[in-house]
């Protein structure tokens, strides 16, 4: 990277923390500049997934669940998904058909994004009503289908981070980190006391709201987590968005679909966009500064000012939610 | 003798742990890895559960029962499915058997049915 981009003898670092590794380089990012440490710097995320096939990607993430108590008996992250699915089911009343919705609003919504790993636009219809969508849509692990998972991508994001002087010498509308929040949860998903609860969610995304003096109410577009259709549903109750158990009904009435009252994943989400692991954190902030500057075109939030963004590490075991504000 | 599976019991505060950690996640005054291993019942409840589809090289089978089965102590362990048509709440007995090999070993762990 140095090298590729000439950019001798500036400082370089790798930071590694799975899923949310993009989220977690910003944050590292913004305290060197926040600290004064640096004036400028470019935070990068990229992954190439798709030098193996997909079981062999599969296996790989699996590495991030727990290597004695999950990983051993062949648990992957689908696998905690569709267990952690079924139990939202049985206590919320969530459906197949809720997760499907999802996944169709975020992999169309793709087809507004040039940067999206799929374009290829589906229905109800083709991936659960119709007769084909048994074979269209096979289970991965029941009850979640191959549908309710992001694909397994190649790709890369870039953020350049300055100093409030040095972005006074820059012609670009200024966007401004305004809240960084990051916390933890148990490795071993069995371990947690409310096995329906993302408790590092719900953390990450409190300390982002107070460090920014905002809250959930203030935000006009934000970037979850969808890994699996379900998480969208759930990061959305747990960042304060919806109440508990609420937020597949939001779903339903159009409320975080673009025009709603908090568009959700409008560039596609994980799910449409794609899900480069270690670039999917800078790749979310990404479209939030391209939503609040008011370049995102025909998936444009109209008046932006306020986003957000939740990168989401193993099966929310390492959660980082970043506050966005745009600068007058 | 008959293998086990085990979780961790503070010596400071009695908490029970699985899996094993160095401090105790209830009085987090135990730095010293003080903890007695005991034998996880092998009786419980299934909390959730799921078959895999698309799984790992390791697993030669069409789909794997994987579940979150509440034990007769209150510890919640992860472990594999031999059910057919599983349903949530219903009691389930393990049995330590070996759950994967990976070409150079086995790993045993548990396996409810």
């Amino acid at each position: 990277m140095v090298d590729t981009l000439s950019l001798t003898p500036a400082g370089a670092a790798v930071v590694e923390n799975g899923p949310a590794s993009g989220a977690s380089a910003i944050k590292a990012g913004f305290a060197a500049v926040a600290s004064g440490l640096h004036d400028v710097v470019l935070v990068t995320g990229a992954e190439r997934m798709r030098e193996v096939n997909n079981l062999e990607a599969t296996d790989f993430v699996a590495t991030l669940t727990h290597p004695l108590a999950e990983y051993i008996y062949g648990v992957t992250l689908p696998a905690h998904a569709a267990m952690f699915t079924r139990l939202y089911m049985e206590r919320y009343g969530v459906t197949e058909r809720h997760l499907a919705m999802v996944a169709v609003k975020n992999q169309n919504a793709a087809m507004r994004n040039e940067f999206a790993h799929l374009h290829q636009p589906i229905t109800i219809e083709g991936i659960l009503d119709s007769p084909e969508a048994a074979t269209n849509n096979p289970y991965v692990a029941e009850p979640l289908r191959f549908f309710d998972a992001c694909p397994v991508s190649d790709g890369g994001a870039a953020l350049l981070l300055v100093s409030a002087d040095v972005a006074k010498g820059i012609d670009r509308p200024p966007v401004r980190i305004a809240g960084v929040g990051q916390a933890t949860d148990t490795h071993a998903v069995h371990e947690r006391t409310e096995p329906t609860d993302l408790l590092a969610v719900r953390a990450a995304a409190a300390k982002s709201f107070a460090m920014a003096g905002l809250g959930p109410d203030d935000v006009d577009v934000a970037e979850l987590h969808d890994a699996f259709t379900i998480l969208e549903i759930v990061e959305s109750e747990e960042v304060g968005f919806f109440a508990k158990g609420e937020g597949h009904l939001a779903l339903e009435k159009g409320e975080t679909a673009l025009g709603g009252r908090i568009p959700i994943n409008v560039g596609g989400g994980l799910k449409g966009r794609g899900h480069p692991v270690g670039a999917t954190g800078v790749a979310q902030a990404h479209e939030i500064v391209t939503q609040l500057r008011g370049e995102a075109g025909e998936r444009q939030v109209d008046g932006a000012k306020v986003g957000f963004t939740c990168n989401f590490g193993g099966f929310g075991n390492n959660v980082v939610c970043l506050t966005f504000v745009k600068e007058a | 003798m008959a293998r086990e599976i085990y979780a961790y019991r503070c010596r400071r505060c009695g908490t029970l742990h699985y899996p094993f950690r160095m401090v105790c996640k209830s009085c987090r005054e135990n730095d010293m890895f003080e903890f007695d291993p005991e034998p996880l019942p092998k009786k419980g409840r299934l909390l959730t559960f799921t078959h895999v589809h698309a799984l790992p090289a390791d697993f030669d089978v069409p789909r794997l029962g994987l579940g979150i089965v509440e034990l007769e102590n209150g510890i919640r362990i992860t472990g594999q499915l031999a059910v057919e048509d599983p349903m949530m709440g219903m009691e389930v007995t393990g049995e330590v058997k070996v759950v994967r090999h990976t070409g150079y070993e086995d790993r045993y762990g548990m396996v409810f049915s």
